[in-house]
């Protein structure tokens, strides 16, 4: 039986989209608004825990801060997830930038914190921290699986390449 | 022809190279499905601009799922999976009324061939496949013409096999007796 013939343009629509949605920049956008977000939360979030004298409407403001920083966060990794979601090459390159953004970002603080001998850059540094570890750990694991995803290709590729030859 | 077990390893590879992010594998996945899913799709709605349009709703919905998928032997249970729940999500009145005719079959009873002997009017019997209730011909559609096994089906329309059974018998036994009608 015939089945019905898709339009001769339908490929190219879906190579088009395709592109579209698997654009590195618009995902490296959301990693970047997700490590921005993180930072920008965490350095509320240490002020406010580490400055407990500051004026009540000021402290109001950064806690509104807080949630909106905290509001992006969950914004973005949702996105990743489920819209603009990473495939294993990307989720490398995301991992990459997320362990290098977070290590200048604790670094930095670090500094601020030497210079200044206040307590909340060290609050920031300790925030850091945890983001760093996660981000090593997320870069790990998008390697580990890569590696998995990559060692079933080859093997898939040589018993399909066997069949043929049969 | 491909054995099964070749198809399931090619389906596994294609959504492998997929999900390591190689634009070559996605090239080769609308190569190798734009057309099956067309077809399928274009069969159910009876229509081409809804068929497209429904189409690519499809492969959002594929480029946004693959990462997800464990198993990539179930890759065309997986495909036209989401093709019938797109499908369901524009034409939920139409699914609503052929719902609920599902009868028990035995296994015997479903032939395993398309009934291409017993056919010499293919243009009939694409016109009496577009009258059969939605649910008939998304079994029909799937066993006979996209070769998807019992399994494979009941895993794409998330219904027993037993189900299925019921829908190609019924749909078979209403397809021919729309052809007899008609011719």
């Amino acid at each position: 039986m015939t089945h019905p013939t898709p339009p001769a343009t339908l490929a190219d629509d879906l190579r088009r989209l395709t592109a579209l949605e698997l654009s590195l920049p618009s995902r490296l956008g959301y990693v970047a608004l997700l490590l921005a977000a993180s930072a920008m939360s965490a350095i509320v979030i240490a002020l406010l825990v580490t400055e407990p004298a500051l004026p009540m409407r000021t402290s109001m403001a950064l806690g509104v801060m807080a949630v909106i920083g905290v509001s992006w966060l969950i914004f973005a990794a949702w996105v990743l997830t489920r819209k603009r979601v990473l495939l294993g090459s990307h989720r490398i390159v995301a991992g990459r930038l997320a362990v290098a953004f977070s290590a200048v970002f604790v670094i930095g603080a670090v500094a601020v914190g030497w210079t200044t001998s206040k307590a909340s850059p060290y609050a920031a540094a300790a925030m850091g921290a945890v983001m760093l570890s996660v981000a090593v750990t997320i870069l790990a694991r998008a390697k580990r699986q890569f590696a998995r995803l990559s060692k079933r290709r080859d093997e898939l590729q040589r018993l399909l390449g066997q069949e043929e030859d049969r | 022809m491909p054995t099964i077990d070749s198809r399931s390893l090619d389906d596994e590879l294609l959504t492998i190279r997929c999900q390591l992010g190689e634009a070559a594998g996605f090239e080769d996945l609308i190569a190798r499905w734009h057309g099956p899913l067309w077809a399928f799709v274009r069969r159910l709605t009876g229509d081409d601009d809804a068929a497209r349009e429904i189409l690519q709703d499809v492969w959002l919905r594929v480029i946004r799922g693959i990462p997800r998928l464990r198993d990539g032997s179930k890759l065309r249970a997986w495909l036209f999976g989401i093709a019938r729940r797109t499908l369901m999500d524009r034409l939920r009145d139409q699914y609503a009324r052929t719902r609920a005719l599902d009868l028990d079959v035995d296994v015997d009873e479903i032939p395993t061939e398309p009934p291409a002997d017993e056919i010499d009017d293919w243009d009939g019997l694409e016109r009496a496949l577009q009258q059969l209730p939605l649910l008939d011909r998304e079994a029909i559609t799937l066993f006979y013409l996209q070769e998807l096994s019992l399994n494979e089906i009941a895993e794409a329309l998330k219904v027993p096999v037993g189900t299925v059974k019921s829908r190609l018998f019924r749909g078979r036994r209403l397809l021919r007796q729309r052809m007899s009608e008609g011719g």
